[in-house]
Order: C-alpha cells, then structure tokens, then sequence
C-alpha cells in the first residue's frame, strides 16, 4: 500500500471537555495501526493551515480529521489531491450526547473506526475528461414563447444555440393569439402579444440559428456531447430529408401544448356553434370580432363553458390554469365588438390566480358579463335559432338556461409530449409478439399493444436511448422531474423542459420558466466540461466503474437508471455514459454481482465502515445502532440540529 | 321581453323540464351601475351581507339573492320581490362586502326601479329619479298653479298685486287664493294621485303573489286584512328600525317626520273640511290664532318634519359606508324641507304682515305642497305604500320575523 494515512484530533469547540482525547488517539494508533495522530486546537483558520502543512510537509494522501462537520469546511480548505474524511465529532458526539459518559465516548471512538476504514477502502477520484472536446451549444425544440424566450435568453448569456420548430413559423400559440391577457399592474386592458418582436429578437440574433420546418429526427450522446440530426416535415424539401446534423451541449424542450377537446366525450358536444376557445381566438384575430364560424354573422352572445365544459376524472382532472383567463379576455373581444353584447360564463371554480384576480374583477364590472357557477346539463339548438344552454345548480343554486349564439368550450392544456418509457414498452411488446417464447407471452405482448398503441408515432425528441426515445412522461403526460424541488429538471440529463409541456402555465410562467431552463441548460454544459456531476449532486466529480469481466447482463442497471445513463450492446452490457450520470448510485445498488462502485463509494466501503463498529459483548442498556442518511437532506438536518 | 324569465315553447326538453330562460337586461344594469358604482357585479355570493343583516330572514335570506340578480339584470325578480322593500338600508352589508359590492345601495337601485316600473305613466317616474330633470320638477307645480290661477283671471290680479290700493292692504288668503280653487285643485289632483298610487300597489302586489307563484312560495299563513294590519303596526311601529341594530338611531329621525305629516294632514283635513264641519262650520276663523289647538299642532308638526329632515340629511352625509344615498333620497328630503321651511316663512311673513311678500311664499308653498302630493307615485314617497304592502305580503307568509339575538349578530359584535 502506497497510501500514507494522518489523523488529527481536534480538541476544540468543546470536544477535549467532552471526550478522553487520549483515549481517541490509542484508538487511532493502536487498533486502527495508523501511527501519525496529532491534537489540533481548532478546524479553522491559523490551525487549518498548520494542519495543511503538515499534510504536505508529511506527504499525506489520505486525511482523516475528527472535528467539525463536512459542511463547515470550504470547498478548497484541503490540499487538491488528498482524500480527506472529516468526522462531525462537534455536531454527531458532543453536541448531542452528555459528555464525558462511556457511551459518548464510545460513539467517538466507533467514529473514528468507521472512517478510517473508509479513507483505507477509497481511492483518488478520476474526473471524466473525453477524448473529444465537449460542446457548449444549447439546442431548443419548438418556436413558442419558452422556446423563443430561452433561446433568447440562453443567446445573450454567450452561448451558440440553435433553435427547430416543426411548423413553418415561430411564435406558437402566442403567436395565434389576437391579444394577450393583461401581464402588469393595474391589469385591466389587454396587451399586444408582443410575439413579433420577439421573434424578431430571435431570428436576428448573431448567436442563434433557427430551424423551421424541422424537427430531431435522432439524438444520441449526453450532455456536451450531443449529436443531433434534423429531418425536414416537408416544408420546401421532402419530409423526412435530413437537413442538417451538429453537436450541442444541452438540450431545452420547449414543445408547449395541445388543447384537450372534449367535444367528443360530450353528449352535445359535436353541433354547430360549439367551439374550442383557440378556434375562438383564431376567429377573432382573422375577423377582429367574434363571428360564427357557420355563417360568418357577428356574435352576440357567447357561452363560455370553463373546465372544457367537463371536468372530468377520466378525462381531464387537473387544473390548465390558464382556460379561466382566456375566457375572461374573450369574453372582453366579445363586449368590446358589442355594448350589447352579452357573455355568460359557466365554471365550476373560477381561477385567476395571484394578481390575476384584478383581472378578474375588471371583466365582472363590464354590464355584460355574466357569472355564475353551474354544471351545464345540455346545449342544444334554440327555436328560432341559437342554441340553448341548460345548466344546474346555477345562480343560487337553481337550473336556468339561456340563448347564445355560440358556445366556447375552455379547453384545457395537455402537453405536447411523448411518453418514452411507453414508446419503448410498445415497441418491446411488438418485438415480443413476433419473437415471445410462448403463447402466454405472445398474448400479454398483444394485449399490451392494444394499451399502448396511443403513443405509436408520437416520438419528438427521438434520443437514442437504452429506455426510449423521449423524456419519461409522469403524472398527466408532463416529462417534469419534480416542479416544486427541481424545476426544469427532467430525468434525462442535459434535457430540461420549460413552459407549458412542463407544466401549464400563463405567458408570464412561460417566460419565467425558460430563463430559468437557459441558464440551467448553460450551468450543465459547464460542469460537465469541469468533469462534475449536476444538480442535486452538483459538483461530485466521481464515475460509476463498471468491473465489466464480471457482468451477466441481466440489465438490471440499465434498466433501474433513473436517468437514462446506461446504454447497453446487442448482448445487453451496459455501456457507460458518463456525462449523463447523476452519481446517485441507483445501479450500484441495482447490480446482483456488485460490480459497480465509485472510488469514493461502494458496496464494500460501507460495509467495511458498518463492520468497523465495536459491537461491546454487553449492551442491553444501550445497544450499538447507526443510520445511513442522506448527504444532501437528512445528515445536513441532523448537523444542524446538533449546533443549534 | 328584456329581464324576463319564460318557459320556452316546445314542451319540456329531453332532459326533463327545461329550466328558465334567463336574459339579463343590459339597460338595467347600466342603470344600476349608475347607482350602486361598477363593484356590485364582484359579488362572489359569500354570503356576508346576509349573515350581518339583523332582518334577513334564514330561508332564502336577502341581500345575497338579490345580488345575484342584480348581477345578472334580473329586473323581473327584483321588481317582484318583497325582500328589497323588508331592507332599511342600514348598509351594515356594504360595510362588510368583501368585494365592495355596496349590497345596501344595490337592495336602494332596487326599490326605485320597483317605484318606476309600477308606475303610471312610467316616464313620469323616470323623469322624478334623474337629477338632471330637477328644472322641470321643480317647474310642473308653478305650471299647475299658475294655470290654475290663469283660469281665475288675469295672473296680476290672480296675484292681488293690482289691488293694493290705500296705506294698508289687508288681503285675507281667501281673496288671494280663493278656497274653491285651492282644495278643488288639491283634492283633484290628490284623487288622482292617489288612484295612480292604488293602481301601483296593486299592480305591485300581483307581482309579488305571481314570483311566488312561479318558485311555489309558501302558502299563506294569515289573512289578508288580518296582514296588512300588522304591516300598518310594523310600519307606523317602525318596528324594523327597532330590530335593526344599525338602523336604530333612525328611528327617530323617520318617526318626526312621518308623526309630523300625519299632524300636518289632519291640520289641513280640519282647514279643508271646516266649511262643511257641523261642529265648527260657525265659530271657524282661517288662519287660526297663534294657541288655538290646531295652530298649535300645526306648529308642533312642522317643526318635528323640519328636525326629523335635518338629522336625516346628517345621516346621509356621515354614512360610514360611503353611501351618499341617490338623487331620488335627496329629492324628497328637499321637497320635505321646501315644505317645512315655506309654511313656516309663510306664517312668519304672517305675522308681521309682509305684504305682498306673504302671498308669493304661500304660492311657493302651496306649489312645493302640490308637487310632493303629486310625487307620490313617482318619488322614492312611495315607499310609505310599496313598504307596507311589501311588509304585509312578507307577514303573510312569515317572512318578516327576525332572527333574534342569531350567530351572525354575535359575530358583528366580537
């Protein structure tokens, strides 16, 4: 062993009035047989640099100093290249234990066993550093207001972008739209899109280059290392051509949402006259003023049906956040076209949220507006013509009906993802049809076809990944990791969303949200070129190493990944890649064999640290327990606690 | 028809019967909103404003109600609704409206357009709601007199100027304004006010039995007769005022007035019936000695009008809801005080024998006295009679019981 161990014993902070340090140190150099063992007065400060000192002057490769908590310590207060272990004896032994007891005592000691015996397990990291050199370019799919915005946003923070929308122009929704609700104070008249602009931002900046008409047809690698191939969808050139292969660092979904149409579901649903409110908008940007879409004839009156008109479980249970708003505004087009005009307005729950609701009561001081809660029972064509809307537990609670010539339906916001994990269900189960080792399996295959085949084409950013070809969709089809812990996140590294395929949201969130994604996107790129690991464990420069002689293929690591890091050959042997790990250890676990550890973390360090403890021959009064906590969120808890 | 709720036809719908067509009326609205400000359609039915009300009833309780057809311009319900006439206004829900709906003037908006949907001809009460008519209000009772005087003769000598003759004029009232004119003008018009009055009430009331009807209201409880009189006890009672918390300093400001209109009413029935008055047709002396019986009460009741007036005004101006009350309030307050304050110049100029100064205040007097009668069915004066009938069908069908000592009243109070 080249390994050269030095311990110090601190005796500051109270822990030589707490603890028999002597005791600690014939510990250190009697059974743990590391000979150098020196008392520092304090972690800090004058102490901290003679402590470095000696490390150099000793030439010390492996540190352990039994003090203060990792957390109290800079990033750089030890020399580069020794591992050093710090043992929280203030926070873990005296600050929560009564000093000077034998079982205090004994927690210090069993410490100090434990991580000597993991600094003698570890060994020196080596950061990824590729062949190749990484890319800092950000790729952003869909030309809506994120994709504008973060394309934008992520171009004036220096970085080269290129941006693909698969219609033949930008701006998006937005872009269809023939005002926008009121985005700052007193909001009470309605806005200018302002998309124009916008676009025009984007199309001239000399950092970014836009692709219309195009979409990923695949992209392969991981963060820095993006290969990306677009295909044209037939605008000009053939579909399906590729247009254009490039490498980038980071990738922004931006690919925003569809309406959910409920019409189909809805007893009443399909009739002239019953309209989504985008058609609504649509008419009223091509038209100026509402009319109906049959006859061309101006609209006075108008139905406006919140929640789609069926807020239903199976069809559309959460909230789109944005349809109330809408609706408040058109029902604005429809009285500023008519001081006669009259618009009703259904809802189950009205929601303007946050500064919104000025909005809100602005639209119900207009004379013609009229709210009311109520479930509306049917909608059906009125003598004379017009149609007659019939609703239930209306105003005060009674039925009421009322003649309009058109009913908006406010439909809600499904994003425009694709569901990877099913995608690559789907295809398993084809492959599995043809090839299944018996009839039971080439029944469940069929069967789970018959489940999937929703998602059959639906691929969008086709990654060329081991678990499929598209960001894993969670509840309601939103790719998001976690919107309230980590937002933009998704659980591909490197590919973060932003705006409404995230999440629904108003402009104002859209804009938001892919300013936040750009400078996640760039934040990736250049830890990655650093050889670090991103969010959570931002910083950790340690690499899974697969002892690959050893592995049986039984793909249990490919398949746990969290993250989509593993890929695997024909034979199913993982295929490491690195700029994709998040380090969080999930195949380490996974792997029966236990061929996969960090040089830092493994299988066999914690087992080495768990033996460590001395276990007394008697221990009735107070048996020998320990915990393993989390780095980021229970351990820090428990140190905090300690000094607080 | 604007405001309306009807059953469409085509017989009942796949879906059972199909509820009401409701279509808000969009003038209506706009004329609330001229009342009651922009804020009375926020009204999230929460529910407040009926929960600090001491009078609301639990079943049905108003304002809410009403604030939700107001919101939607429901004219039709609201004209045929008792419960806007069982409000004093006290504005104990405008004060707590979360959302600045001003219930309390809203339930006000609603009983004027109550007073000029009843009324025959409607335009005249149109006319009696909005300030900027005030000119010719004010001029239609100079017009009649004056008209009325054209028919005697030339208006100078009408107005006895050309009589003066000698160092003393002494002009009994008689010859100015000759009795027969006078009460024959008043009491003509007066019928006929007070038939248009009747037709209102009536019209007003087969309103009320026909809304409750259409939602199948209670059943009557009490007779008719046996209702209206306690509505004329609750209301001559003030009896509301008194459950009211909020409205309790008001009592004695409306019981002035209306104890003193009732003073001045029997004075002028005793003056005006004198002639034919078996018990005083010989000893009657017009105008009365200053501490006869009737010159004494007449006296009283002028002054308690006048007081009761002006605390009313003081009111009105130091709301703490903000509310400054509408045109139509401040019309009859000033025809009231007009009235008071001519009548008693009138008997000042009297006394010191102003002449001809006491013949032209006494014609600004009749004039004002003649245009209050004549407003009766038109101003907001008519809810001496929408109020009781309102009360009385309320009675009926036992609505007008308060909650006493009810959780909301604890709450105000905590």
């Amino acid at each position: 062993m080249d390994d050269k161990i030095g311990v110090f014993l601190c005796t500051g902070y109270g822990i030589a009035e707490a603890l028999d340090v002597e005791a600690l140190r014939n510990v250190v150099t009697g059974e743990c047989e590391v000979p150098f063992c020196e008392t520092v007065p304090s972690c800090e400060g004058s102490d901290l640099a003679a402590m470095n000192g000696t490390i150099r002057r000793e030439g010390f490769t492996k540190v352990v100093v039994a003090g203060i908590s990792p957390r109290a310590y800079a990033g750089d207060a030890f020399p580069d290249g020794v591992i050093v272990e710090k043992v929280a004896l203030r926070e873990h032994v005296v600050g929560c234990q009564p000093p000077k007891e034998e079982d205090t005592q004994m927690l210090a000691e069993d410490y100090l066993r434990m991580y000597l015996a993991k600094v003698k397990k570890m060994a020196p990291l080596a950061p990824f550093r590729p062949a190749e050199p990484l890319d800092r370019g950000v790729l952003v799919v869909g030309g809506g207001l994120a994709g504008l915005t973060a394309a934008l946003e992520a171009a004036r923070a220096g970085a080269t972008v290129r941006l693909v929308e698969s219609t033949e122009r930008l701006g998006g929704w937005l872009g269809k739209q023939h005002r926008s609700i009121p985005t700052k104070p007193p909001f009470r008249d309605l806005e200018e899109t302002g998309i124009g602009e916008l676009v025009e931002q984007v199309t001239s900046h000399p950092r970014i280059r836009v692709s219309t008409s195009a979409t990923t047809a695949s992209i392969s690698g991981g963060p820095g290392l993006f290969d990306v191939t677009l295909r044209s969808t037939g605008n000009g050139k053939p579909a399906g051509e590729v247009i254009d292969t490039f490498r980038v660092g980071a990738i922004i979904q931006a690919t925003g949402w569809k309406p959910a149409d409920p019409r189909d579901r809805l007893p009443w649903g399909r009739q002239p006259g019953v309209i989504l409110n985008v058609d609504f908008e649509e008419i009223v940007r091509a038209h100026g003023r509402p009319v109906h879409p049959v006859d061309g004839r101006p609209v006075r009156s108008v139905a406006f049906l919140q929640c789609g008109g069926s807020r239903a479980k199976e069809h559309h249970s959460y909230c789109s956040s944005i349809c109330c708003l809408t609706t408040l505004k058109q029902a604005l087009y429809l009285r500023e076209s008519d001081p006669e005009a009259k618009a009703y307005v259904f809802f189950e729950f009205l929601r303007a949220p946050g500064l919104y609701e000025d909005f809100y009561r602005r639209v119900q001081e207009d004379p013609g507006v009229f709210f009311t809660r109520g479930e509306v029972t049917a909608v059906e064509p009125a003598p004379g013509g017009g149609l007659l809307v019939s609703a239930k537990n209306a105003m005060l609670g009674e039925s009421l009906a009322v003649k309009v010539d058109l009913v908006v339906l406010a439909a809600g916001l499904k994003p425009n993802s694709a569901d990877g994990e099913a995608i690559r269900a789907l295809e398993g189960a084809k492959v599995a049809v043809v090839k299944g080792e018996n009839e039971q399996q080439r029944k469940e295959a069929a069967e789970k076809i018959e489940k999937l085949k929703a998602h059959e084409g639906t691929e969008i950013l086709n990654l060329r990944y081991r678990q499929g070809p598209d960001l894993p969709a969670l509840e309601y089809g939103f790719p998001d990791s976690h919107f309230i812990c980590f937002p933009y996140e998704t659980r591909r590294t490197g590919i973060y969303t932003a705006g409404a395929v995230r999440q629904p949201m108003d402009g104002a969130a859209s804009r938001e949200d892919a300013t936040g994604a750009a400078l996640k996107a760039i934040q990736c790129v250049e830890m990655t070129a650093r050889g670090e690991a991103v969010h959570p464990r931002a910083g950790d420069t340690s690499v899974p190493d697969f002892f690959l002689q050893r592995c049986t293929q039984c793909k249990r690591c490919t398949e746990e990944c969290p993250f989509g890091v593993l890929n695997e050959d024909e034979k199913g042997t993982p295929l490491l890649w690195v700029t994709r790990c998040r380090r969080c250890g999930t195949c380490m676990g996974a792997c029966p064999e236990r061929i996969i550890s960090f040089k830092d973390f493994s299988v066999d360090i914690v087992a080495s640290m768990i033996k460590a403890v001395h276990v007394p021959e008697e221990y009735e009064q107070s048996p020998p327990a320990t915990t393993a906590s989390c780095s980021s969120a229970a351990s820090t808890a428990t140190t905090i606690s300690a000094t607080s | 028809m604007a405001g309306a709720e009807t059953v469409l036809p085509g017989g009942p719908s796949t879906r059972g019967v199909r509820p009401p067509l409701v279509e808000p009326d969009l003038d209506f609205l706009r004329s609330l909103r001229r009342q009651a400000g922009p804020d009375f359609k926020k009204c999230f039915q929460c529910g407040t404003c009926s929960s600090t009300c001491d009078l609301s009833p639990a079943d049905h309780p108003f304002p809410r109600k009403e604030m939700a057809w107001a919101a939607w311009g429901l004219k039709d319900r609201l004209v045929r609704d008792a419960d806007v006439w069982l409000c004093h206004q006290c504005n104990d829900c405008t004060v707590s409206c979360p959302r600045g709906g001003r219930p309390g003037d809203v339930m006000a908006a609603a009983r004027e357009a109550t007073v000029i949907h009843y009324a025959l001809p409607r335009a005249l009460a149109r006319i009696a709601h909005e300030p900027h008519s005030l000119p010719l209000l004010l001029a239609i009772p100079f017009a009649l007199l004056a008209l009325a005087l054209a028919l005697r003769g030339p208006i100078e000598e009408g107005l006895g100027l050309a009589a003066v003759a000698g160092e003393r004029i002494v002009f009994p009232y008689s010859v100015f304004f000759p009795h027969w004119l006078l009460n024959g003008l008043f009491l003509t018009v007066t019928a006929f006010v007070l038939l248009v009055m009747l037709a209102g009430a009536l019209r007003f009331r087969a309103g009320l039995c026909a809304a409750e009807r259409e939602r199948n209201g209670p059943e009557p409880l009490r007779g008719r007769l046996a209702s209206l009189l306690a509505a004329l006890r609750i209301a001559f009672g003030h009896r509301d005022f008194g459950t009211c918390t909020a409205a309790r300093p008001r009592m004695l400001s409306h019981s002035l007035v209306l104890y003193g209109f009732l003073g001045l009413t029997i004075v002028t029935l005793f003056v005006i019936t004198a002639p034919v008055n078996p018990l005083v047709r010989e000893s009657f002396v017009y105008p009365f000695a200053f501490f006869s019986p009737m010159k004494l009460l007449a006296n009283a009741a002028g002054a308690a009008v006048f007081a009761g007036a002006l605390l009313m005004i003081v009111r009105r101006l130091t709301d703490r809801s903000g509310s400054r009350g509408a045109f139509s309030d401040w019309l009859l307050l000033g025809g009231i005080l007009l009235v008071v304050v001519t009548g008693f110049a009138t008997e000042l100029f009297h006394y010191l024998r102003l002449e001809p100064h006491r013949h032209v205040i006494y014609f600004v007097h009749l004039a004002c006295a003649l245009g209050l009668i004549v407003s009766l069915p038109y101003s907001k004066l008519a809810h001496v009679v929408y109020r009781i009938v309102a009360i009385a069908h309320a009675e009926r069908r036992g609505r007008t019981a308060p909650l006493k000592g009810g959780i909301a009243k604890e709450v105000r109070h905590v």
